[in-house]
C-alpha cells in the first residue's frame, strides 16, 4: 500500500509543479479570511470582544489559516468530473480505489502550499505582540491529533458529496452550497466564540466546527480537560460516520454506475 | 435604434438558452440565494457583538449587503457570461466571428450572453434593503432616490468597465481566469462599509480597486446622506473608467491577430 501511496505522490507532484499558477486561485480564496479579520481588528480596537483581543483575532485566524490549508479538498471536483466524463471507467479498472490516489495528491499539494502557509502565518505571529498560542507538548500534540481529524472530516465529506455525480448533474452546485456552509459554520468567517449562544449550543453537535474552530481553540488553550475530550470524541464519532458513508455509498453507487461516453 | 433590438434579441436567444437546461436554471438561482443569505449571515454576526461598524448600524450595514447582492447578481447576470466567453474567444480564435460583425464589437462581446440566475441575486439583494428600510421605518425621498439611481448605475459602470479591462487583458496573457478571481476576492469587501477599513487599505479601496464607490457611496445616496465629493468623484471614475477600458479594449482589437492558423 505504501509503494502505491509513493507513486501516486510522484504523479501528483509533478501535476502540482506543473500547474503551479494554481496555487494563486487558493491564495486568493484565503482573502476572505483576511477580510474577516481587518473587520474584526476595526471593532476590537476599543476593547476586547467577548473574550478576544485584537492579538486574539490574529492569532485565531492566522492559526485558522493553516488549518485551513491542511484540510483543503476538491476532490469532489475531481470525482465529479471524472464521473460525468467517464474518465472513471478506466480508474474503476485499476486494482485500488480511486480514492487513495485522490489522498496522496492531497497529501502533496498540501506538502506545497505549507511551504508558503507556515512561513507567512509565523511571520505574522512575530510581529504581533502578546498572540496568544499555547505550546505546552500536550496542547501541540492535541492539536495536531485535531488536525488530523479535522482532515479526514474535510476529506470524506467532500468525496461523499462529490459522490452525489453518480445520481445528478448539478454537483457542482451541492459541493458551493456545501462550501458555503462549512465557511459559516467551520469558523472560517468568525471564531465560534463570537456566535449566538443558542447556535454555538447546537454547534458544537455538529461536525463543521470539528473542521477548523476546535483546532484552532486547541492551539490557544480555549479548549481544555473534558470539554476537550468530548470535542475529540464528537469529531471522532463524525470522522467514523462520515468514512462509512463514503464506503457504503460508493458500494452502491458502482454497481448502478455506468460510463457516459468514452 | 439597431442597438435596443439587437439587445432585446440579446435576451431572448439566452433566455431560450437557460430554458433549454433548466435544472441548471433552478440549481444556479437557489445556489444564489443561498449565497446570498452567506453574506447575510457574515455581516449581520459583527452586530450580535457591536452597535456599528465603521459608523454604519446595523441596518445601515444592510443596505450596503443589499447592494453588494445586487451587483453581485449583476456580475453573474452580464459580466460573468460575457468575459468568460470572451477569454474562451481569444484562446480559440473564434474571436473573428465577433470582430468582423458589423457592429460594436465591445457592444456584442460583453452584451451577447445573459445568465438569468443572476435575478435571483438581485432579487435577494432587494428582499433584504426592504427588510432594512422596515426594520428602519424608513422611506427614501424621491431626491434620495433620483441620487441613487445615478450613483447606482455609475457603480454599475465602475463595475463593467474593470471587468471589460480584465477580458481585454486576455488577449495578451492566457490565464486571465485568475484576475477574474482576484476580483471576485477583493470584491467581498464590498459588503462592509468602506470606513471599516483604515489606513492604507481603506485608501486602496477607494482608489485603486474603487470598492468604495461600488457599494458604500450609493447606500450613503439611498440613506438620504450623500457627500458632494463621493457624488462628483464617482461619477467622474466611472466616466474615466469607461472611456479608457473602451479605448484599451479597441487598441487590443486592432493588435489582435487570430490564435488558430
Amino acid at each position: 500500500m505504501w509503494r502505491k501511496y509513493v507513486a501516486f505522490g510522484r504523479v501528483a507532484w509533478a501535476l502540482t509543479v506543473e500547474y503551479r499558477a494554481e496555487i494563486l486561485i487558493w491564495m486568493m480564496s484565503s482573502i476572505l479570511m483576511v477580510i474577516m479579520l481587518l473587520v474584526w481588528l476595526s471593532i476590537s480596537r476599543d476593547g476586547a470582544v467577548n473574550g478576544f483581543s485584537s492579538a486574539d483575532f490574529v492569532t485565531y485566524f492566522m492559526v485558522g489559516w493553516v488549518v485551513r490549508n491542511l484540510t483543503a479538498v476538491w476532490s469532489s471536483w475531481e470525482l465529479d468530473s471524472a464521473i460525468r466524463e467517464g474518465r472513471l471507467s478506466p480508474l474503476l479498472l485499476r486494482p485500488i480505489h480511486p480514492i487513495h490516489n485522490e489522498i496522496a495528491a492531497n497529501w502533496v499539494e498540501k506538502s506545497l502550499r505549507l511551504l508558503i502557509v507556515i512561513p507567512v502565518a509565523t511571520a505574522v505571529m512575530l510581529i504581533t505582540p502578546n498572540t496568544s498560542l499555547v505550546l505546552t507538548p500536550l496542547n501541540a500534540l492535541a492539536f495536531a491529533a485535531s488536525v488530523a481529524g479535522a482532515w479526514v472530516l474535510c476529506f470524506m465529506s467532500d468525496y461523499l458529496v462529490g459522490m452525489l455525480a453518480f445520481w445528478t448533474t448539478q454537483t457542482s452546485g451541492f459541493i458551493q452550497a456545501f462550501y458555503g456552509i462549512r465557511l459559516v459554520l467551520s469558523g472560517m468567517i468568525a471564531p465560534l466564540a463570537m456566535f449566538p449562544p443558542a447556535m454555538q449550543d447546537v454547534l458544537q453537535w455538529l461536525p463543521f466546527p470539528y473542521m477548523l474552530n476546535f483546532s484552532v481553540a486547541i492551539a490557544m488553550g480555549r479548549v481544555q480537560g473534558q470539554e476537550m475530550l468530548l470535542g475529540f470524541v464528537v469529531q471522532l464519532a463524525w470522522a467514523a460516520i462520515v468514512t462509512i458513508a463514503v464506503w457504503l455509498v460508493w458500494k452502491r453507487a458502482i454497481r448502478s454506475y455506468s460510463a457516459v461516453g468514452a | 435604434m439597431r442597438y435596443p433590438r439587437l439587445l432585446a434579441l440579446f435576451a431572448k436567444s439566452s433566455l431560450l438558452m437557460e430554458l433549454e437546461y433548466r435544472t441548471n436554471f433552478i440549481a444556479q438561482a437557489v445556489l444564489g440565494a443561498f449565497w446570498a443569505g452567506v453574506t447575510f449571515f457574515s455581516v449581520a454576526l459583527f452586530f450580535t457583538q457591536t452597535d456599528a461598524l465603521g459608523g454604519w448600524t446595523y441596518e445601515q450595514a444592510l443596505v450596503i449587503v443589499a447592494l453588494f447582492t445586487m451587483i453581485q447578481g449583476v456580475i453573474q447576470l452580464v459580466l460573468q457570461p460575457n468575459v468568460t466567453k470572451i477569454i474562451q474567444m481569444v484562446r480559440e480564435g473564434t474571436m473573428d466571428f465577433v470582430l468582423t460583425k458589423p457592429i460594436d464589437s465591445q457592444f456584442l462581446a460583453t452584451l451577447r450572453y445573459l445568465r438569468y440566475s443572476g435575478l435571483a441575486d438581485m432579487a435577494a439583494g432587494l428582499v433584504i434593503m426592504v427588510f432594512a428600510f422596515n426594520r428602519m421605518n424608513y422611506t427614501p425621498s424621491s431626491a434620495a432616490i433620483a441620487v441613487f439611481l445615478v450613483l447606482l448605475s455609475a457603480s454599475l459602470v465602475i463595475v463593467y468597465s474593470i471587468w471589460l479591462l480584465m477580458a481585454t487583458l486576455s488577449f495578451w496573457f492566457v490565464k486571465v481566469n485568475n484576475l477574474t478571481e482576484l476580483f471576485n476576492s477583493l470584491f467581498d469587501t464590498a459588503r462592509f462599509p468602506v470606513s471599516t477599513f483604515n489606513g492604507l487599505i481603506r485608501i486602496a479601496l477607494t482608489f485603486v480597486l474603487p470598492v468604495a464607490f461600488m457599494t458604500t457611496v450609493p447606500a450613503e445616496a439611498i440613506l438620504g446622506r450623500p457627500s458632494a465629493a463621493n457624488v462628483v468623484t464617482g461619477l467622474a471614475l466611472a466616466v474615466v473608467l469607461f472611456a479608457f477600458s473602451a479605448w484599451f479594449w479597441r487598441r487590443a482589437v486592432l493588435s489582435y491577430s487570430s490564435a488558430s492558423s
